[in-house]
């Protein structure tokens, strides 16, 4: 039976079908598992269903069809320029904010929690900057409070919402090699994305614009035939080699 | 010259003494009752302003004043009457909040929130005018006495004051949460749609309670001034609470000093005294605004 559970997948999704009105959909088709300990990147062009999706992860949005099988209750990161940088809150407050996972949130928190919270803001790195508000952090140690947080929480299943736009590249690296240290420990990470070139670091990509397009490895995931399916004329492909091989980058619309 | 000599002596000569306050015993019991509503706008209004409630704040209020009016006329309850409003607003207005994703703001239904205070007002007057004729009442109703308080004002008053502190620290953690990024707070397991439903109705409940005091137009003054100063001076929501409860009592005690001194109701001095206040640290900080605004850390790290 042992390993039975050792097998069982972090995340299943079957058949899933998601829409705000109640009836018609506005993502669908979607199936997909994933074995803990590893990551899978959500890639589409903006409205394509990865917000959708990931509201559908944590309980927020209710299936219109399908089911959703989790480990827990995952943890989920906004992007940091949509949490409010002017909220009077510390570092250390917004990591606390994971204990109040543990189901008890009208008592104060515990000096274990606090703790806990310490701990998890020294291990993304932070831990002198603890007391500094988290609107006055840089981008990237945003992203790690929020990383923090999610430690505290002890969330098995992680969903990231862009977290490295507009980060430079030192943060980013930094936070990368978070993400392979949470795998390595068993944490599943689902990353959100519109940049082709990054996904290909992942274990597993799933395509979506509005339906599942495609998911696999990236190296079968992302085809040239996936990628014009999953963002149309919005994408762009470069240095189409002999070999197969192909850059691709996409070119944003913006509809005003 | 010599005329205007006489006009200051004379204005001066009005000036009561501070020991009136406390002295007269009307005042007193007025006094009394602005410091508890102090206690209730300050910690109510810190999560108001955090949550972006502010105009939900006020419109609660005057929500009520139509049925204020109906109340007067026939000798019913007003706070009950009030109550009944305000509780039935804020239960629209969570199910119009409902329908909008839970993004941390929401927009709790803004147009939905102007159009209910149109209307309120607009059929608070015609009540008050052409049916019930309530003429003097109406002076009262929107913007509150310091004359008529009694007992039962401040029963109620301490009564919200109790509710708004045990909220505060049996909710406190959960609202900061929610309002700091919504979507996390929910995937942390938090029931927002009680702590949201918690709130709104606290704040109809507060809002009614202070109804005699300050009125229906002008309950903003007391659940959002307050806190909105306090946020320009807080790093932390712990001192955005205890400043916002300082201020709102001290501007309550002054107020209620202008209101006996120019022989206007509590309601517009209150008012006033606090908004004088909000702009005074907006200019103070702005003059200050190269020296104590946070530098951002920018470092790559």
């Amino acid at each position: 039976m042992e390993t039975a559970t050792a097998a069982a997948p972090a995340l299943a999704v079957a058949d899933l079908a998601l829409s705000y009105d109640g009836s018609s959909p506005v993502l669908e088709g979607v199936s997909f598992s994933l074995p803990a300990g590893s990551s899978l990147c959500v890639l589409g062009p903006n409205g394509g269903g990865k917000t959708t999706l990931f509201r559908a992860l944590t309980g927020e949005l209710t299936p219109l069809r399908g089911r959703v099988d989790i480990d827990g209750r995952p943890a989920y990161l906004a992007q940091t320029e949509r949490t409010r940088l002017d909220f009077p809150v510390s570092a250390l407050d917004v990591a606390l904010m994971g204990s109040l996972a543990n189901g008890r949130w009208w008592l104060p928190a515990r000096r274990s929690d606090r703790a806990a919270a310490r701990g998890a803001l020294a291990r993304v790195g932070l831990e002198d900057r603890a007391e500094v508000r988290f609107g006055e952090l840089s981008g990237g140690q945003r992203q790690r409070v929020l990383l923090a947080r999610a430690l505290v929480q002890d969330a098995r299943v992680l969903l990231l919402d862009e977290p490295l736009a507009g980060i430079d590249p030192a943060s980013r690296e930094r936070i990368e090699a978070l993400f392979r240290e949470l795998r390595d420990e068993g944490r599943t990470l689902l990353v959100s994305t519109h940049d082709v070139d990054s996904a290909r670091g992942f274990d597993r990509v799933v395509c979506l614009n509005q339906r599942q397009v495609a998911f696999g490895e990236p190296a079968t995931a992302l085809s040239r035939d996936a990628l014009e399916q999953t963002y149309g004329d919005e994408i762009v492909v470069l240095d189409d080699e002999a070999d197969g091989t192909f850059r691709a980058v996409t070119v944003q619309h913006h509809h005003h | 010259m010599i005329l205007d000599y006489i006009r200051a002596v004379t204005l001066l000569a009005a000036l009561p003494s501070p020991g009136d306050l406390v002295e007269l015993p009307f005042m007193r019991t007025a006094l009394i009752e602005l410091t508890l509503l102090g206690v209730v706008g300050g910690l109510l209004g810190a999560w108001i302003v955090l949550r972006r409630l502010a105009f939900f704040a006020h419109a609660v209020g005057t929500a009520t004043f139509p049925g204020l009016v109906v109340a007067d006329a026939t000798g019913f309850s007003a706070t009950l009457a009030g109550l009944a409003v305000a509780l039935g607003y804020a239960g629209g207005v969570e199910r119009a909040g409902r329908a909008t994703p839970a993004d941390g703001g929401g927009d709790h239904g803004d147009v939905a929130t102007a159009l209910a205070l149109v209307v309120a007002l607009a059929l608070g007057v015609v009540l008050a005018s052409d049916v019930f004729e309530s003429g003097a009442a109406v002076d009262r109703l929107l913007f509150g006495t310091a004359l008529g308080l009694g007992g039962a004002d401040l029963l109620v008053a301490s009564g919200a004051a109790a509710l708004a502190l045990v909220a505060t620290l049996l909710l406190g953690r959960a609202w900061t949460a929610v309002a700091f990024d919504g979507r996390g707070a929910g995937a942390l397991g938090l029931p927002l749609r009680v702590a949201d439903l918690l709130l709104l109705g606290l704040i109809a409940v507060a809002a009614v309670a202070a109804l005699p005091a300050v009125g229906a137009l002008l309950v903003a003054s007391l659940f959002v001034v307050p806190a909105a100063t306090a946020r320009l001076l807080s790093r932390s929501v712990v001192g955005l609470l205890t400043i916002s409860v300082g201020v709102a009592i001290a501007q309550g005690a002054v107020g209620l000093y202008v209101s006996l001194w120019l022989d206007v109701p509590p309601g517009p001095a209150v008012a006033v005294v606090g908004s004088s206040l909000y702009a005074l640290v907006t200019l103070t900080r702005a003059a200050l605004g190269g020296m104590t605004a946070p530098l951002p850390i920018a470092e790559a790290s």
